[in-house]
Order: structure tokens, then C-alpha cells, then sequence
């Protein structure tokens, strides 16, 4: 127990945990927040151009801070296809960062994770310490980059209110992204851990990543589907055949 | 999903999401018919014949075939490279496609949906079939697009961005 009873330590004290939650129920896979946080954060001054390789050429590729990647789970026809965006879970016990020779690596007090560019020399290191592959060596610059979970957006009074939120989150046709203070039990991001049984991604290796996932639901059974489809039959038959009779 | 993005433009970005394409089938009907991923297949139907590389998946009707279509080009096009995967590895189902319905009668009819106008590009019946060992590359190909006057085939190894202030 602390002196003022809250069980949190008072000196160094984080009363902001910053981070995304993403609904895997809901995310078509559309690569949309991939693509709005490279238009965002490219040429940015916090991070620099997010090069791209032979961008014309045989084998496309370049430095992306959110990747969208597919997984199917389960044999037909009980298969599901899972849709799984990945960016920097903003860990609080974030290895990137103690293992950084030059200090480029840092965590702010509201949990985001930054790199220095100008710091940076590009060593790797904390692309090795990083599980979760979230770490972009851009071979142009010689630096390090990664998911500033767009620190140059959320706290910008020049924006409407509403847009102080990251790109990947403003893009996401499906609302799967939310972004909030994971600190505040009444943020809607630590509703929606609540509610729906948010999860971090391997928990086991003690990086005590910020970032929730939303499990996909379990589809309801379906009840009177047989009537329900001959009735969309009958009723679709006689729409159609006068269409189609030509 | 992601498909949609291209359909006119396999631009910096988007062509590092997808810049080719494979043909889709069941995986247990592949397995019965001796397919297995990367093959290379013909695909033939009434009215012509493509060669591509098979992935399989569970996700998908076993008697039913699809790709993401409009990621194939022709050698030169949409500002790319020459050996762009769009050009060597990607594939049209344009080609096995008829624009028009058999004869019936002395009118034709265009082979379109008809309530929304759309091609009708889902009910054409094709036979899949493994190639043989040497007959690997996408085919049909075609000769190379011709050049604009200013442009001398070369493309940037790299690019990056900086705003403008
Ligand atoms: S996800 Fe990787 S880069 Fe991000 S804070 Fe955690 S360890 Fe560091
Ligand atoms: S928070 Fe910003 S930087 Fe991070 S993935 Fe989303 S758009 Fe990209
Ligand atoms: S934009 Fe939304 S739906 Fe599309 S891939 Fe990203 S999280 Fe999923």
C-alpha cells in the first residue's frame, strides 16, 4: 500500500497511458489505416520520409508503421478469415528502449514510445529487443522508425477536436480503431477492453504491451433460416423474372 | 479486402500491399485434383485459355475459382517498370471472358448483369489443369507498351517524401 492509499507509486507517477484498441470482429482488412498513417506520417517532422524501395519496380517494398496482415482459422466451410493490424503496442516495459546505446529510444510520461531521429544510429538493436516486429529500419536515412501513434495529431489545437486523434483511427471505414488513455477506467477504451475482452498480444514476455485487441464474436445460431430463405427465395424469383425474361 | 484500392492505379503504396496475384481455389479440391500452392495452371473455358500460379484456402466455394482481378498489366503500363510483378507475374480472367451471350436468335446480348448492367463475370465455367513441369510464366503476354517521347524506361531505386512547409 502507498502513503495515499491508491496502490500506485506518487513519485514518477503516469497518469496517462496513451494506445489503440482494434476490433478484429469488425476489421475488413482493408489496409486503409495502413495506408492514411503513411500518408500522415510521411515526410513528417518527427520521423522523416518513410522510404520506399524500387517503388516502380520488381519487388515493391519500403518502411511502413501499421501492416495489415490475413489469417484464415478453421477448415471449410467453418473457416473464418482473420484480419490482423499490427503497429507499436507503445509496451509499458518496452526493451526498444532500455536496450538503446545513444538514448535515441525514449518513452514519454503520456506511454508513447518514440525514436530521436537525430540520435539514432541505426544500430538494429531495438529491432531485435522488439516481439511484436514493429520497428522500421529505414535503409535511406540510417535511422530507426515507428508507430508515433501520430503525436503530431492528437495533441494539435489547430485541429477540430474530433481530428486530434491518429489517421489510422480517422480512416478505418469500419470504426475497428479507437485510440484513448488506457489510465482512465472510463475512457471508451477501457470500456471496450471490459466489455468485449480485450486482449494484448503475448503477455507472457513481460513487455506489458498497451495496445487491446477486440476478439472476433462467436456468430449467433441462426433460427428459422430455412423459412427465412425460401421466403427470400419466393420473394426474390418474382422480382426478378419479369427483369430477366428478355 | 484490399483489392479495391487498385483498380485503376498500381501506385508507390499501393503496389506494395499487392502487386500480383494468384488464382484461388478450395484447398480439399486441389488436394483431390493433385494442386497444391504456386502451382502453375491453366485455366480454360468456351472461349479461351490463361496459365497462372494457384494458391489455396479454406475460405472458398469447392467448386469455385477466383483471383483479384486488375493487378495484371501489360509490359510497360501504369508508369512501371518493365519487369514489374504486375507484368510477369500478374493475370487478367479477361481473356477466358466473352463480351456477348451465345446466339439466340438474330440479336446479341452483351454478357451483363441483367438488373444492375455489371459483366457477368460469375457464372463462367472453366477447367483448372497443372501445367506441365517446363510450362511456368503467365500467359498471354504481350510485347511491350510503347514509351512517351520523354520517357527513357528508367524508375527510382528509391523515393522518399518531404512536406512542404
Ligand atoms: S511494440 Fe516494440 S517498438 Fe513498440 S514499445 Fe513495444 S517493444 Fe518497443
Ligand atoms: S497511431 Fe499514427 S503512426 Fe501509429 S499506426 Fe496509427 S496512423 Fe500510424
Ligand atoms: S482500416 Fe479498419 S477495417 Fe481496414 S484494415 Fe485497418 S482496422 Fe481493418
Amino acid at each position: 500500500m502507498t502513503p495515499d492509499g491508491s496502490g500506485k507509486p506518487l513519485c514518477g507517477v503516469i497518469t496517462v497511458k496513451l494506445g489503440l484498441v482494434i476490433d478484429l470482429d469488425t476489421c475488413v482488412g482493408c489496409h486503409a489505416c495502413a495506408v492514411a498513417c503513411k500518408e500522415w506520417n510521411d515526410g513528417s517532422p518527427v520521423s522523416g520520409p518513410l522510404s520506399d524501395y524500387q517503388p516502380f519496380g520488381a519487388e515493391p517494398s519500403g518502411v511502413w508503421f501499421n501492416r495489415v496482415r490475413h489469417y484464415e482459422v478453421g477448415d471449410y466451410p467453418a473457416s473464418k478469415t482473420i484480419n490482423f493490424p499490427m503497429s507499436c503496442m507503445h509496451c509499458a516495459d518496452a526493451d526498444c528502449v532500455t536496450v538503446c546505446p545513444t538514448g535515441a529510444s525514449y518513452k514519454r510520461e503520456d506511454g508513447i514510445v518514440l525514436v530521436d531521429q537525430d540520435k539514432c544510429m541505426g544500430c538494429n538493436l531495438c529491432a531485435w529487443a522488439c516481439p511484436y516486429g514493429a520497428r522500421e529500419l529505414d535503409r535511406s536515412s540510417g535511422t530507426m522508425k515507428k508507430c508515433t501513434l501520430c503525436v503530431d495529431r492528437i495533441n494539435d489545437e489547430r485541429l477540430p477536436e474530433e481530428e486530434r486523434q491518429p489517421a489510422c483511427v480517422l480512416a478505418c471505414p469500419t470504426h475497428a480503431r479507437f485510440f484513448g488513455d488506457f489510465d482512465d477506467p472510463d475512457s471508451q477504451v477501457s470500456r471496450l477492453t471490459a466489455e468485449r475482452g480485450g486482449f494484448g498480444l503475448l503477455p507472457e514476455l513481460g513487455f506489458a504491451p498497451v495496445n487491446r485487441y477486440l476478439p472476433p464474436r462467436e456468430p449467433k445460431p441462426l433460427t428459422g433460416l430455412e423459412d427465412a430463405r425460401s421466403l427470400l427465395e419466393r420473394g426474390l424469383a418474382s422480382l426478378a423474372s419479369p427483369l430477366i425474361r428478355r | 479486402m484490399m483489392m479495391y484500392h487498385s483498380w485503376d492505379s498500381q501506385n508507390a503504396w499501393l503496389r506494395q500491399i499487392l502487386s500480383r496475384n494468384f488464382l484461388y481455389m478450395n484447398r480439399a479440391t486441389a488436394g483431390a485434383s493433385g494442386l497444391a500452392d504456386d502451382d502453375w495452371v491453366w485455366v480454360e473455358s468456351h472461349h479461351g485459355r490463361i496459365r497462372c500460379q494457384l494458391k489455396t484456402m479454406e475460405g472458398c466455394e469447392p467448386h469455385t475459382v477466383w483471383t483479384w482481378n486488375a493487378v495484371g498489366r501489360q509490359r510497360g503500363t501504369s508508369g512501371l517498370a518493365e519487369d514489374a510483378s504486375e507484368a510477369t507475374a500478374g493475370f487478367l480472367l479477361n481473356h477466358l471472358i466473352s463480351e456477348l451471350l451465345p446466339a439466340s436468335g438474330a440479336r446479341r446480348f452483351t454478357n451483363s448483369d441483367p438488373v444492375t448492367g455489371q459483366a457477368a463475370w460469375f457464372d463462367l465455367r472453366v477447367r483448372v489443369r497443372k501445367c506441365a513441369p517446363d510450362e511456368t510464366g503467365i500467359q498471354p503476354t504481350f510485347s511491350a507498351a510503347k514509351r512517351r517521347p520523354d520517357d527513357d524506361g528508367s524508375r527510382p531505386d528509391v523515393l522518399h517524401w518531404t512536406r512542404g512547409e
